[in-house]
């Protein structure tokens, strides 16, 4: 099979470097070029040591190689639909990061370019290729827990603000400034925004469409953000399942500017942890774990370093797939907008202080 | 190689465009004790391939933990599957590998193939205790721990406060209790061992220049294997050659 010219574009998303070792690796891609949206994205990207081409504009690359056939959209939500346009006119494949946008209206203009284009769109939920949840979607499918009633979902990790600034920023990670209700100063944008997996697992697991949803935020463990950090979310299903989700960032960490060692302060800086409980049983699982331990450098505290993170190589297996195919990927805009409009309503219900029925 | 393995290295193969010799007879090192290599016989290091070990190893070299004194490695097995050489085999190794050090002398004390506790001793100093046993229930997984310790901070595969190791899901259902551990999903399917073995043979077949020192890490291991025979049947610490 051809290999896939592939750039990457912005390279500010917290997942780009996810991206770096799959290109190179995989050889189904043939990586081309990166774009960086500033001098100091660009001076870290060199740092790597890849052999590859690092442009300050994203239209300056697609004029030096005109032979891309996909990028991975690595940028901030805000940016998402100008590059979706640029792509589309050029068509040019998309790996979408995981929000494309919560402008409901900017959604379906991104559907519309992808439909009318005849692009690939693949939005970037790679919890799908993690072995741990393989597993899980194996156990479902073998109905070893029965008709299930509940589930408990965590998706909580440190803060990534302080390297990757524009999630803290409302109008970069929201796409427009809007309080989080009228007692409060802080504006929608934060923990909620980074945390889409455990909304379509959910789906995804119980095959079924969220009833009502509600959302409670909780006083910020970083009091200098201006968007939300604590956050709980409950409600059900359309086929009964109460469910119960933690989408905060609830771990603290070193301010780094560069994620790096000594990144966390709470020993483990990311977990993704599902409790089910069905008519034969109950399930719990730890998305990210078991792995090693140890309490040395830098900062001397019990630390989890991690054993595996090879969500990457199966997702872009299936984008390789799909765009050589003309396939449609499992995660695509038209099965995602219903878990941007679940987060939506998470912010409504968090404004009416009510459950929103959807 | 067994079917599944040798599959499983032919998908990897034709995925990532490897061309590779087919016919060679890639397995664990232990599987090759007390046997004549032939020109086909590559003993393989898998264990080096686990993501834990690999981590553990990385946690040394960078300097995460500094300057380290003591390991402390269990393993405890299915007899089907292990025998006390081969456990000895591989923690033997996996006690070099960590430290990037090899073992200069060791005091074993087995008990009728059964089970063992071994000090040894590494050139830079380290000292390290290996206990081994396959009396744990047939199917049961290897029971480890690897625990390195150093003047900066504690490393292990085992988290702190629990004696065994975890898996990343349980079920707790009217069929009983059950433990998961998945660890690879492009080989998605296969136990934490064949995902080390597997990714050892690809390892291989990519690079084959490495066949000298695999050959010659298997001949030190198994004379550290033989060290450990001689110095239980004598009861004396023996200094390997």
């Amino acid at each position: 099979m051809k290999p896939i010219k592939i750039a990457i574009l912005s390279l500010t998303h917290g997942h780009t470097r996810k991206y770096f070792q799959t290109l190179n690796d995989n050889p189904g891609f043939e990586w081309v070029a990166v774009s960086a949206e500033s001098k100091k994205v660009q001076e870290i990207f060199y740092k790597y040591g890849y052999d590859v081409p690092c442009y300050m504009s994203d239209e300056e690359m697609f004029e030096k190689h005109s032979d891309i056939e996909a990028v991975v959209m690595a940028s901030g939500n805000s940016r998402h639909l100008e590059q979706f346009r640029m792509c589309a006119e050029r068509g040019i494949h998309i790996l979408s990061m995981k929000i494309p946008t919560f402008d409901m209206n900017e959604y379906d203009e991104m559907i519309k370019l992808v439909e009318e284009s005849g692009i690939i769109c693949q939005v970037e939920l790679e919890m799908h290729y993690n072995p741990v949840v393989t597993r899980m979607k194996k156990l479902f499918s073998e109905n070893q827990l029965g008709v299930v009633s509940g589930i408990n979902a965590t998706n909580i990790t440190l803060s990534p603000v302080w390297a990757f600034p524009w999630q803290g920023v409302p109008e970069e990670s929201y796409g427009k400034r809007v309080p989080l209700n009228s007692n409060n100063t802080r504006f929608r944008g934060g923990a909620l925004c980074d945390h889409p997996h455990i909304f379509d697992m959910i789906r995804w697991l119980t095959q079924s469409e969220f009833d009502y949803i509600f959302a409670e935020v909780g006083p910020n463990i970083r009091e200098e953000l201006e968007v939300e950090d604590i956050i709980l979310v409950n409600g059900k299903m359309k086929n009964g399942v109460s469910f119960l989700l933690d989408p905060s960032w609830s771990r603290l960490e070193e301010r780094l500017v560069v994620p790096g060692p000594g990144w966390e302060v709470f020993p483990k800086r990311m977990e993704v942890n599902f409790n089910i409980s069905g008519e034969k049983g109950v399930m719990l699982a730890d998305c990210f774990g078991p792995n090693v331990y140890h309490n040395g450098a830098p900062n001397d505290r019990y630390t989890v370093q991690y054993t595996y993170f090879d969500e990457w190589i199966g997702m872009m297996d299936e984008f390789i797939h799909c765009v050589r195919e003309n396939n449609t990927p499992m995660i695509n805009l038209m099965w995602h907008k219903k878990t941007i409009e679940a987060m939506n309503a998470c912010y409504e219900s968090i404004e009416t202080g009510q459950p929103v029925f959807l | 190689m067994v079917n599944n393995i040798e599959n499983a290295v032919k998908l990897l193969l034709h995925k990532y465009e490897v061309k590779a010799n087919a016919e060679l007879n890639l397995l664990p090192g232990w599987s090759f004790l007390n046997k004549e290599l032939n020109d086909n016989d590559m003993p393989l290091l898998s264990w080096r391939f686990n993501r834990r070990f690999i981590e553990l190893k990385k946690i040394v070299s960078d300097e995460v933990v500094e300057n380290v004194s003591m390991l402390r490695f269990c393993s405890l097995g299915d007899p089907k599957i292990w025998s006390l050489n081969a456990l000895m085999y591989r923690e033997f190794d996996l006690c070099e590998f960590i430290t990037g050090s090899r073992i200069t002398y060791l005091h074993a004390t087995l008990s009728s193939g059964l089970a063992g506790n071994i000090i040894v001793k590494l050139e830079n100093g380290t000292i390290g205790s290996v206990e081994i046993s396959v009396q744990a229930p047939a199917g049961k997984p290897l029971i480890e721990r690897h625990e390195i310790i150093a003047r900066r901070g504690v490393a292990s595969d085992i988290v702190v406060d629990t004696q065994v190791p975890q898996s990343s899901i349980y079920t707790f259902t009217e069929n009983g209790d059950m433990g998961y551990k998945d660890v690879d999903n492009e080989l998605f399917g296969m136990d934490e061992f064949q995902v080390e073995w597997i990714r050892a043979a690809f390892q291989y077949l990519k690079d084959p220049t490495q066949s000298e020192n695999l050959i010659k890490q298997h001949d030190h291991l198994s004379r550290l294997v033989e060290s450990a025979l001689r110095s239980n049947s004598n009861k004396l610490k023996v200094k390997v050659a």
